[in-house]
């Protein structure tokens, strides 16, 4: 208002093209102001700590002489670690199997309880989310009481059938901890893809029952096609919870004997193991950044994948 | 001038607001007292002194010094154990914030932090007075082998062998075996009882194995400053590894039980666990793990090498130092010395401390004392045997808290999967601890 009425008079069309280039800046800072506080606390949890991580990862830390400007060594040494690449296979292939299986079951129990011929499907829902809710940690101690052969419920079992399975062995340790994720993640999905089939538009049903289509038929073209967009999401955050695989084979060791659990299990496990064992901060650092490249690669993989599936399709 | 005064107030606080939660964000809760210690001064002149501890006779000793020493506060935070602390404590000198004024070691991790310079060298207080009044090995280990003192001893594990009388009368033994020989003859007679009955179980264990070959008078790792030599393949340390893989051979050792687990505390309650080569610590401990066995288990020294010898080892054991950067050197050795050789030692002895000096380890009291749930054996006076006869010399290399985690990977195959030997093992750790200790500038070999 000021600067309009400063201008001179005689030329408005100038007048009103710089009035409103004023406006519209002053809107563009206001707009900054608005996400201000998101950009700061963005930049200060995500974007700063990931740079720092960065910039650890070109240093290597020494017991004689302190900390050593060392380029791209730290990554030069991860590319040709067996550890590493142990640990990474390891997880890969645990994704690779684990995911799909508890995916499969959290789409059949988000079918049941949508199916509304179950009685009691919210305590039902309730109580299959409830492992979501129990700290990771806890879950591990409980999983290795139940499973353990010496004093555990698997003794028991063991017992009672007559065999002499170990879940604890090298070859099944990874098994055990399949068991525990899945059973606390598989509720969490399930909410997921049951809240998308809440949202399939009750005239589709109507729609469907008038042309005269059974169950499986309503569920191939009706609840498959609604949960495709969850099923790209679940995968996602699988992946990513997957690949950082941490509390189980820390806690583990310690409660079973000769599990096969080395302090390179998992890329997570080795990474701290190198930064607080091995005071290696910077190769740990870098270990941190390249798996969160490939998790991210990976992620989006899926994502694109997934996209151009559900436009086909 | 009043208003002024606000206003600067005003603007000091929020930055001063701003750095305590930076740094409380930073270490946790170890900035808490250090930030109290500097209120402190400045009101009424006391000091405080941080004491890291997870050994929680300490406490026992604060009120006496504190009476005796008016003007000196002491606050003892347990800030983990071990390896936890050592972070912590790594962390507080890198940041150059909230380092405490005495911390505990054990043994093992005093290379660690000596040879960085990281620990004040205690003879500038006179801390090398103390050496008569410390048993031979527990000395050795704060010292490095130096003229320096870089801790000092606080409690000691002398390696000691831990049996089940009732379950060797069940394989109609009825002594501690003297040698390893007549271990080994006594494992085949315990798992001659079959089931779950083992006169060990091994799943790994280094310490147990090392105490073995300190005692035999292997030393494998000799440090001279920043030049490590590791060699495993001196006579006496072969034999060691040989007499172990013949037992492991022979399935004389169980391999399902892990130490610490709570399996471990029911096989050592249920009897079936007949021995335990450990240090002299696990006295407190196990009467808590195996109630059930009350009056069954006792204490002798390690079996020995040669018939008729007496040599021990050491399994253990913790110390107190002071971090070049702690803010009241003077202070804080005072309440060291306070509590690990003046009054203040007797309260933490008899609240169950096992420490290594003479002055108690000798005295009737110690030597008398027995206990019911060691079968009124007078265990006072084995321990102190056992910590008298401990063998010196031996030495950690600085990075060996490092080197035990990797030796657990190491071993793995071969107690899991019986593949390899475990001479092989020790040859690949030696490989891996020369490529660590070379990328952490110290000259290895």
């Amino acid at each position: 208002m000021a600067l309009a009425t400063e201008a001179p008079p005689a030329s408005p069309p100038r007048r009103k093209q710089r009035a409103g280039f004023v406006v519209r800046f002053r809107n563009r800072q206001i707009g900054w102001l608005f996400i201000a506080p998101f950009c700061v606390l963005f930049l200060l949890v995500f974007i700063v700590p990931i740079f720092y991580a960065g910039y650890l990862s070109l240093f290597q830390q020494r017991m004689v002489g302190g900390d050593v400007f060392a380029g791209v060594a730290n990554y030069q040494k991860l590319f040709g670690d067996s550890q590493f690449w142990d640990g990474v296979v390891r997880v890969a292939l645990f994704t690779a199997i684990q995911v799909p299986i508890m995916l499969f079951c959290s789409m059949c129990l988000a079918l049941a309880i949508d199916s509304r011929r179950l009685y009691g499907t919210k305590f039902l829902r309730l109580t299959i989310f409830l492992p979501y809710a129990v700290p990771a940690i806890v879950s591990t101690l409980m999983w290795g009481f139940m499973l353990g052969v010496r004093y555990g419920l698997f003794r028991q079992l063991n017992q009672w059938l007559g065999t002499d399975v170990n879940p604890f062995t090298p070859s099944t340790t990874m098994i055990s901890i399949g068991v525990m994720v899945t059973w606390a993640f598989t509720g969490y999905n399930m909410l997921i893809f049951y809240s998308a089939l809440k949202s399939v538009p009750h005239e589709l049903y109507e729609a469907a029952a008038v042309d005269g289509a059974n169950q499986w038929q309503v569920i191939r073209a009706i609840k498959f096609p609604a949960m495709r967009g969850s099923l790209v999401v679940t995968i996602i955050f699988s992946i990513i919870g997957t690949f950082q695989i941490f509390n189980e084979p820390q806690i583990l060791p310690s409660m079973v004997s000769n599990s096969g659990i080395t302090t390179y299990y998992t890329p997570n496990l080795y990474a701290y193991n190198l930064a607080f064992t091995g005071s290696q901060q910077g190769y740990a650092a870098a270990l941190a950044l390249v798996m969160a490249a490939m998790t991210v690669a990976i992620a989006y993989a899926v994502q694109i994948h997934g996209m151009r599936k559900a436009l086909n399709g | 001038m009043r208003t002024m005064r606000l206003s600067s107030k005003q603007k000091i606080i929020p930055w001063a607001l701003a750095a305590s939660l930076a740094l409380a964000a930073c270490s946790g809760d170890t900035t808490a007292a250090p930030l109290d210690e500097a209120d402190g001064d400045s009101a009424t002149g006391d000091i405080t002194l941080t004491v890291w501890s997870w050994d929680a006779t300490v406490e026992q000793s604060v009120a006496g010094f504190e009476a005796a020493n008016p003007g000196i506060k002491v606050e003892v935070a347990n800030v983990g154990s071990s390896m936890d602390e050592y972070t912590s404590l790594d962390n507080a000198i890198q940041a150059g914030s909230g380092v405490p004024d005495l911390v505990m070691f054990e043994y093992f991790a005093i290379p660690y932090f000596a040879i960085p310079g990281k620990l004040t060298d205690l003879t500038e207080f006179g801390a090398q007075d103390l050496e008569n009044d410390y048993v031979a090995s527990a000395w050795s280990n704060v010292t490095m082998g130096t003229d320096a003192v870089y801790a000092l001893p606080s409690d000691y594990g002398p390696a000691v062998l831990f049996w089940n009388a009732d379950t060797f009368a069940k394989a109609g033994l009825t002594e501690a075996p003297a040698t390893w020989d007549e271990y080994y003859e006594a494992a085949k007679a315990i798992r001659a009882l079959g089931g779950d009955y083992y006169i060990d179980h091994d799943t790994g264990d280094l310490f147990g194995l090392l105490a073995m070959i300190w005692q035999a008078g292997g030393r494998p790792f000799k440090v001279d400053g920043n030049d490590i030599t590791i060699d495993f393949s001196e006579p006496e340390t072969v034999k060691v590894l040989e007499f172990r893989q013949k037992m492991l051979d022979e399935g004389l050792l169980g391999d399902s039980v892990t130490a610490w687990s709570d399996d471990w505390n029911r096989a050592l309650n249920d009897g079936t666990l007949a021995t335990q080569n450990m240090g002299g610590w696990l006295t407190s401990s196990l009467i808590e793990r195996a109630p059930d066995q009350s009056g069954n288990w006792r204490i002798a020294l390690l079996p020995q090498w040669e018939a008729g010898e007496k040599v021990g080892a050491e399994n253990g054991g913790s110390s107190f130092g002071i971090p070049t950067d702690a803010a009241h050197k003077e202070e804080a050795y005072k309440f060291l010395e306070y509590f690990t050789n003046g009054d203040g030692l007797q309260p933490r002895v008899d609240a169950g401390a096992f420490v290594p000096n003479l002055s108690v380890l000798d005295s009737p009291e110690f030597q008398d004392a027995s206990n019911a749930f060691f079968g009124d054996e007078k265990t006072g006076a084995v321990l102190a045997e056992a910590s008298e006869i401990a063998a010196t010399g031996w030495q950690y290399p600085p990075f060996f808290e490092w080197a035990r985690t990797v030796y657990a990977d190491i071993c793995a195959p071969l107690y899991t999967d019986h593949e390899g030997t475990l001479e092989g093992v020790f040859e690949t750790w030696r490989e891996r601890m020369v490529e660590y200790g070379n990328e952490q500038g110290f000259t290895v070999k």
